[in-house]
């Protein structure tokens, strides 16, 4: 009997264990089995396979039974995930409903999620812009949250690695405030968001139009075509699922990476429940988990562990491993996991029209577009509120059809549309300050279907977030009418947080242990095999996409851990 | 045309053995009778010219399939009173079905409809047209011979003159 509880241990003895197989857990799992470590992959969801699981893929417009509608039964079910941009006839299939997962709104959160092999990574935007010192100098300077424990210095040359093997697109631009980095040749601009480019060029030293930077392949290099992928063909439906491998994810690049080297085992439908600390040793020794199907518990033990489950679910799972030690959730010393939970503003936006370069229109399609990095309290406190925003910025042509009257004519005037001005469109993507009073905690009655505590999210905007809303608008309308844009349109659609499914913190990093959770290498201070590289480790957000940093931080924390453990030191 | 350059991709037979079916399915949501009226109504919006009109691409199929599924009861109900009052209205106008009222006719009558000061004509009219319009424009036929729907562009050109014939792109 004693040898049977040995052999099932060693059984499910790993050196290392991966929670999450999104895009922060895919690259620790590709750099764990990289670097020669057995490595078991815990998932929630269920697999999905590159190409044979997009089932929507190859699918044409009207081959959709409601041309990408969504049903009466399916918006009423979910009224949550139905409000997400992503979420249509094509992609529901990617998407947690509302019924799965439940959770409490202490104040309304729209909770995106994506519980499969690949998590969001599949779904997910692809703006991929590196943070700047002054993102990481940001809460020092301006006196909140924490300071970062490192500087853009220590994640650069991470950076650099993350860009060359996802395939990043971007243009050196030289900016301070958005460093360069491993770029493959940019997307084109059309003659529209040139004229804008100028036009903001002559008028200010400070604000700069540059092309997006995104994790598209432009230009196959030799390391993307040994993950089998290919040149983005500007399909623009990459929420599906992309059978080129055009666009990066888990599920095309990282996992089939990780399960090449023959050392990752990757275990879909296992719900984690708790990570096992032991008081004897003074470190966490493994892993609960509820198989989803069985609903049975199950324990995986490994001498080091990556919680990348995204940034609310590392929250729930550690504020869940309760012990002696830590009864207010693993590594809680300082009591501020789960507090200083912050996300990105993206409330306005702003549309005008050009009539201007009638003579010039596009062709084709771009999965990406222009970008303006911050440019609000960069070098010094300049405004009545904390930090500042980016903003997305695009043009197009519209065509227009006179739809008026039936037959005939109706019918000629949709098959002959006349080629219209421009319509030009921005949206803002604010920083949002990390406050202890936006938090998350579990309920404490209230179960999932798993019999694991609900989360409780109380998150919401603030004073300066409502500055930062109409400084945008009144910056970019001054910018749009300098540019000769007209009929200017202004938009706050007071969405809820969540929405901009940029999520961070609650795991903070820091550099004090009574303030913060985790040291500068993502390791908890207080559970030193124990790292959280997603976005529940994140200080502060800036006003950048998190994803690349995320990649960035999950390669480097790997390369501490493993060398901390040939030490002895984990 | 740059497709796939530079890479061998294997679809999953599902991929390549797709056909382009259009929708199979209609529900119960009218007799077949006034599934046949939806058609020529559709028809009359967009009528066969030198090319199929709606009704030959089963646009009212689609329009079906669509309130079924994606619309309140209130909103179903009201397209059934529409259809019956376009029967009606058919004999009161012309003393004969809709069906058989020539094309000037038919469009007379969906014009007044148009007009009506009854919010909820209107609306049944509207949603009938905007529906057609979308299906039509969405259809495999129209799609493929006529806008070139191109699924896999390629590429992306900025800058480039307006050529002489605008051809629509929708996503």
């Amino acid at each position: 009997m004693a040898n049977l509880t040995i052999d099932a241990k060693a059984q499910n003895t790993y050196d290392a264990i991966v929670i999450g197989s999104g895009i922060s857990g895919g690259w620790a799992a590709k750099e764990l089995t990289g670097k020669g470590l057995r490595t078991l992959v815990l998932e929630r969801g269920r697999d999905v396979r590159h190409v044979t699981d997009y089932p929507t893929t190859m699918m044409q417009p009207w081959e959709f039974e409601h041309r990408g509608q969504l049903t009466k039964e399916v918006k009423d079910a979910n009224p949550i995930i139905s409000k997400c941009y992503a979420f249509y006839e094509g992609t529901q299939q990617f998407f947690v409903k509302d019924a799965e997962h439940p959770y409490i709104q202490e104040k309304p959160f729209d909770w995106i999620r994506g519980y499969q092999v690949g998590g969001k990574s599949l779904m997910w935007a692809r703006q991929t812009q590196r943070w700047s010192d002054f993102d990481f100098q940001g809460p020092a300077r301006d006196g909140f949250a924490v300071d970062w424990p490192i500087r853009y210095a220590d994640l650069a040359p991470w950076y650099s690695y993350v860009e060359r093997f996802a395939g990043i697109t971007g243009n050196k631009d030289g900016l301070d405030t958005l460093p360069d980095g491993e770029f493959l040749p940019p997307h084109e601009w059309n003659c529209v968001e040139k004229h804008f480019q100028k036009s903001i060029a002559g008028r200010y030293k400070d604000r700069h139009v540059i092309m997006g930077r995104a994790a598209h392949i432009t230009k196959p290099q030799p390391i993307h075509l040994q993950q089998g992928r290919a040149q983005c063909q500007h399909r623009t439906i990459c929420e599906r699922g992309c059978p080129f491998g055009g666009y990066f994810s888990s599920n095309s690049s990282t996992i089939p990476w990780a399960a090449k080297t023959g050392k990752m085992t990757l275990r879909p439908n296992s719900v984690v429940h708790s990570i096992i600390y032991d008081e004897q040793k003074g470190r966490a020794t493994g892993v609960r988990i509820i198989d989803a199907n069985t609903k049975q518990m199950q324990e995986f033990y490994a001498r080091v562990i990556f919680l990348n489950a995204a940034a609310l679910n590392s929250n729930l799972i550690l504020l869940n491993s309760t012990s002696n030690r830590f009864p207010n959730g693993l590594g809680n010393d300082s009591g501020v996991l789960g507090k200083y939970v912050a996300f990105h503003n993206y409330r306005a936006g702003i549309s005008a029209e050009y009539d201007g370069n009638l003579e010039s229109t596009t062709d084709g399609r771009r999965p990406n577009g222009p970008y303006i990095p911050r440019f609000r309290n960069v070098y010094k406190q300049e405004t009545d509120f904390l930090r500042g925003y980016a903003a997305g910025f695009s043009a197009n042509r519209i065509s227009r059809s006179n739809q008026s009257g039936l037959g005939a004519d109706l019918k000629h005037s949709l098959l002959n549309p006349e080629l219209g001005g421009w319509s030009v469109g921005s949206h803002m993507m604010g920083e949002t300050i990390p406050k202890e009073s936006n938090y998350v905690a579990l309920d404490k009655s209230l179960k999932d279907p798993f019999g694991i505590p609900q989360l409780k999210i109380s998150i919401d905007y603030d004073d300066n977030d409502d500055k930062m809303v109409k400084d945008y608008q009144e910056q970019m309308t001054e910018m749009f009418t300098a540019a000769g844009f007209k009929n200017i349109r202004l938009r706050d659609d007071h969405r809820n947080p969540g929405l901009d499914i940029h999520e961070m913190g609650g795991v903070r990093m820091g550099k004090d242990p009574k303030t913060s959770m985790l040291n500068k290498w993502n390791q908890m201070h207080a559970v030193k095999n124990v790292f959280v590289t997603d976005g529940a480790s994140m200080t502060s957000t800036s006003t950048q996409n998190p994803s690349l940093t995320y990649m960035a931080f999950s390669a480097r924390a790997v390369d501490y851990a493993v060398k901390a453990m040939k030490k002895g030191l984990v | 045309m740059a497709v796939a350059a530079g890479a061998l991709i294997n679809l999953p037979a599902w991929a390549t053995n797709w056909t382009a079916e259009t929708v199979k399915h209609t529900p119960n949501f009218l007799s077949s009778g006034q599934g046949d009226l939806l058609g020529d109504i559709a028809e009359t919006i967009i009528p066969a010219t030198d090319t199929p009109g709606a009704k030959a691409l089963n646009v009212h199929q689609f329009i079906q399939k669509v309130v079924a599924d994606c619309y309140d009861s209130a909103t179903q109900n009201n397209v059934r009173n529409g259809l019956t009052l376009v029967e009606e209205q058919a004999q009161k106008s012309f003393g004969k079905p809709f069906a058989q009222a020539d094309s000037a006719q038919r469009m007379a009558l969906l014009t007044q409809l148009s007009k009506s000061d009854d919010a909820a004509q209107k609306e049944f009219y509207s949603l009938v047209k905007g529906l057609t319009v979308r299906g039509y424009m969405n259809s495999e036929y129209v799609m493929t011979n006529l806008t070139h729907y191109q699924m896999i562009p390629g590429h992306y050109y900025g800058c480039v003159p307006v050529p002489t014939k605008a051809v629509s792109q929708t996503k």
